[in-house]
């Protein structure tokens, strides 16, 4: 082999620290008596509180799912701290002078840009901080035009009725193992609501943050956009160095309405467990999105770098006729990282198209799968897919998977797929070396190139910090 | 819920003594099948093909043709080219009259397996993976099949023809065929193997085709399944190809109301294999395709292009797996699945996947599933076509594809003439 892809050393995780801050927690463990708590905590009504307790009756029924091609030791759900909330000085910060300075330090740190930070970068950020949302930028600015965008527990005290309206219309409590869980559990999250014909006038962005120890993230995030609206929602997602496991189970529920467009792009980057597989966070979300009304359309975009393990398949519902469901990810694992992530484009209205360009790029140990399912209806006349996959592999020990699933039931609708795995070519880096540059940018920059399709996608500044994170990530890998 | 075997139908055929011969593998094949319940959806292996349709049925071993299929009934699945190499089964049993191995080289023996010892060691140990549900009935109970051996650095000039005939008469329960297949191909030889089964009425075949192709060793295998189109047809083949070795197969799926092929390829290193496949369906057919190619070493080569074409309410399944081995370096694997759908009803799920732990490969899938070129069809009625005949003859193209190559000429023709009548293109004249 190659000398150039021996040396694979431990790339430290930047973003490990621990805020000490004296928390207001539950005893870990789950029953009906911490939902009950939960609830009460948050003050919900009566319905958030049946409609947790039917998911967690409902989650008893099921197990949990093993046809995703990671391996990992089962989570015990009892040992798992459901309620974590910042102690808080006063019910609710009036300025920013008032948010405990530990906690300001760590979002500094994080580069969040939050304040006067925020308003450079021309990002509204709702920061969610242990399953509470501790504070929330741009609200007023985008109240003039309508917006909603609130923390999840504010939407249910302020906005019931559209909370009760659009939760679980797209994943519903029975879903799957995990969402079942969330749905029992979930804390806060973020709730946006974009009304009819309003083009939100930024990107809006949140950061979502895992710091207690034993805690799980059960966020939930709630995204609607009526008639003609259109929204981009940007998430990023660090988390601190711990040796455990720990657990993220999120829901993210998007639905799209006559001629709306929803596009959500995230950078994931929790922590992925040490180079040994020590540690990392369990990373399995369902999102979903639902283009609902005629000509509607959801774009997903994701930048995978973190997690121990990643079970992950952001999808959409293609209802509406005319509607577009897109997704494009870049996965990259390192280590004894394992991915197993993809999309699902379910085709039910006529005319609907779908896209999905993923790109892979496994190193060190690591397992590396795209699963994905298409699946044309019968009543879908004239659907629509292109899907391309490609892989590619860094080293001898790590492993990269296929597994398109296609199913069409409908003769008119054209189905492509298409993936190939390759790897970096010696001729490839002589060629760079030659006209001197070094071994590790060459590989950057060829990388790069391979996930240019995906990065084109991305906003901005987000496509500037994945640029950033995947060479970070692979430093030391090759070279 | 589903039951168990020993109170689904199944059981029926595990109530047989069991027959002489190769006692360990058969103990564990049935100490496997004992409380092992027919599959249902729920499993990813089976997820596309539902096997209800067997519950509601019983099923025993089937009895000798009587009377016995004469000479003029064999005739007509006869190829001149193959007349004296030829071993014939009716309903699984041997039929010495309609078989005949005489014009084959000497050293090259092709005889029924019930003649066979059991110094015949490689039976049982070819291909890896579990087996399913049906190739251990096969395991536990099978009692008549074919050998064929072939000895180092002969190159077999003739084309050899097994034949499986299933004229089984029904008396309520399900007559079942479990025919067994051993192929060895020993160093630098070379064969051409024609594998067919045809059938009338209800019945259920587990074929189970074990080869093995050593160094250097190349075996051609067309496999024709005309079943019955009340049949079910379960098959499985493995094939372990040695160093240099070459193996190319094309499974061509017609008839069965429900089938499934399973085949499973272990490739050493330099080896090549082509795994084709063409299923044409129409009615209420199910034909499943559930491959496995496993690339254990390096430098090895694989071709894969296999096509359905749906009619009816028909619904065709293909599941196939590309596995390169850590280490397998330098592996150059391509898989293609093409799919037609026809009419309304029609369906197809297909999951090509690709499973690569070493870094040096060349591997590629692609899945395409559509409906015929706007852009050809023009194309044929600017020449004058009518617009139904220019899609029966783009249909045909698009089968017949894969039946150009097949070197027996008058298979060849037969089957061309068979894609004829099922794509209505016959009308267009003898394009065969």
């Amino acid at each position: 082999m190659n000398s150039t892809f021996t040396g694979v050393t431990s790339q430290e995780y930047k973003y490990g620290f621990v805020t000490d801050i004296e928390a207001d927690s539950v005893a870990p463990g789950l029953s009906e008596d911490v939902i009950r708590f939960i609830s009460a905590k948050k003050g919900e009504p009566d319905w958030l509180l049946d409609f947790r307790l039917k998911a967690y009756r409902h989650w008893l029924t099921m197990t949990e799912p093993d046809w995703a091609k990671v391996a990992y030791p089962k989570p015990d759900f009892q040992k798992i701290v459901y309620y974590s909330a910042p102690k808080a000085k006063a019910p609710k910060y009036a300025s920013m002078d008032e948010v405990d300075p530990e906690l300001k330090r760590t979002f500094e740190k994080l580069g969040v840009p939050l304040n006067e930070q925020a308003a450079l970068a021309g990002v509204a950020v709702d920061v969610v901080f242990d399953s509470v949302s501790v504070t929330t930028t741009y609200k007023e600015k985008l109240k003039a035009v309508g917006i909603i965008f609130c923390s999840f527990s504010e939407a249910v005290r302020e906005h019931p009725d559209l909370v009760k309206k659009y939760l679980g219309s797209v994943v519903p409590y029975s879903d799957n193992f995990y969402a079942a869980l969330n749905s029992a559990v979930f804390t806060d999250g973020s709730f946006v609501f974009i009304p009819k014909g309003v083009a939100c006038p930024m990107d809006l962005s949140t950061y979502f943050r895992i710091n207690n120890k034993e805690s799980g993230q059960f966020e939930r995030t709630l995204i609607v956009a009526e008639e003609g609206a259109s929204v981009s929602y940007l998430e990023g997602c660090t988390a601190p160095q711990f040796d455990t496991n720990q657990l993220h189970a999120a829901v993210v529920e998007l639905v799209a309405l006559d001629q709306a467009s929803i596009k959500y792009s995230t950078v994931q980057n929790w922590y992925a467990g040490d180079k040994d597989g020590v540690g990392g966070i369990f990373n399995f979300v369902t999102k979903r999105g639902l283009c609902k009304g005629r000509a509607s359309h959801i774009s997903w975009t994701q930048v995978e770098t973190g997690s121990a393990i990643t079970w992950k398949y952001p999808s959409c519902i293609l209802l509406g006729d005319d509607s577009i469901g897109e997704f494009y990810s870049v996965a990259l694992t390192n280590h004894k990282q394992q991915a197993d992530t993809g999309t699902k484009m379910v085709h039910i209205g006529r005319n609907t198209k779908s896209t999905i360009i993923s790109k892979g790029i496994s190193a060190g140990d690591s397992s590396n799968s795209y699963r994905g399912l298409v699946k044309v209806q019968p009543k879908a006349e004239g659907a629509r897919n292109f899907s391309q996959c490609d892989s590619m592999l860094i080293g001898q020990t790590c492993s990269a998977s296929t597994f398109p699933y296609i199913e069409v039931q409908n003769r008119s609708a054209r189905v492509e797929h298409e993936a190939t795995t390759s790897k970096i070519g010696e001729e490839q880096l002589l060629y760079f070396q030659q006209r001197g540059i070094p071994a590790e940018e060459a590989i950057s920059m060829i990388i790069n190139g391979f996930c240019k399709d995906v990065f084109r996608e991305l906003p901005m500044e987000f496509a500037v910090e994945a640029t950033k994170l995947l060479s970070l990530k692979l430093e030391g890998s090759v070279g | 819920m589903t039951p168990a075997v020993d109170a689904s139908p199944l059981s029926g055929l595990l109530t047989v003594p069991r027959p002489e011969g190769w006692e360990a593998l058969r103990t564990a094949a049935e100490a496997r099948l004992t409380g092992q319940e027919l599959p249902d959806t729920s499993l990813e292996d089976w997820k596309y093909l539902d096997l209800a349709a067997l519950r509601d049925l019983a099923f025993r071993p089937a009895v000798a043709a009587l009377p016995a299929l004469a000479s003029a009934d064999v005739q007509p699945y006869v190829h001149p080219e193959m007349m004296a190499s030829r071993q014939v089964f009716v309903n699984g049993f041997h039929a010495p009259h309609a078989s005949c191995a005489t014009g084959l080289p000497p050293g090259v023996r092709f005889f029924p397996i019930s003649a066979a010892s059991e110094a015949c060691r490689l039976l049982g140990t070819l291909g890896e993976g579990a087996p399913d549900l049906f190739e251990d009935l096969n395991t536990a109970r099978f009692t008549e099949g074919a050998v064929l051996l072939v000895p180092q650095n002969v190159r077999v000039e003739v084309p050899l023809h097994l034949l499986f005939l299933n004229r089984p008469a029904g008396d309520g329960a399900l007559p079942t065929v479990l025919p067994r297949v051993l192929v060895a191909l020993d160093r630098g030889a070379e064969l051409e193997l024609v594998e067919e089964h045809h059938g009338e009425g209800a019945y259920l075949s587990c074929p189970v085709v074990e080869i093995r192709v050593a160094e250097g060793a190349i075996l051609r295998h067309e496999r024709i399944q005309r079943e019955s189109p009340e049949a079910f047809h379960f098959g499985a083949l493995k094939a372990e190809v040695a160093r240099g070795g070459q193996y190319h197969s094309r499974t061509l799926s017609f008839g069965g109301r429900l089938s499934r092929q399973r085949p499973r390829v272990r490739l050493a290193e330099g080896a090549e294999a082509t795994l084709d496949g063409l299923a044409l369906l129409g009615g209420q057919q199910v034909a499943d395709t559930h491959s496995f190619l496993h690339h254990a070493e390096p430098h090895g080569t694989s071709r894969q292009l296999h096509k359905c074409v749906v009619d009816g309410q028909a619904r065709a399944v293909f599941d196939g797996q590309i596995r390169v081995a850590p280490g397998a370096q330098v592996t150059d694997a391509q898989q293609q699945s093409r799919n037609l759908l026809l009419s309304e009803k029609a369906r197809v799920d297909t999951k090509p996947q690709l499973e690569i732990y070493a870094d040096d490969v060349k591997c590629s899938h692609g899945a395409a599933v559509g409906q015929l070129d706007p852009d050809e069809l023009f194309y044929l009625q600017s020449r004058g076509l009518d617009p139904e005949d220019a899609r029966n003859l783009l249909t045909y193209g698009f089968a017949a594809d894969l039946l150009a190559r097949i070197p027996v000429a008058s298979l060849r023709r037969s089957l061309r003439h068979l894609v004829l009548a099922r794509t209505q293109a016959a009308s267009l004249g003898d394009l065969a």
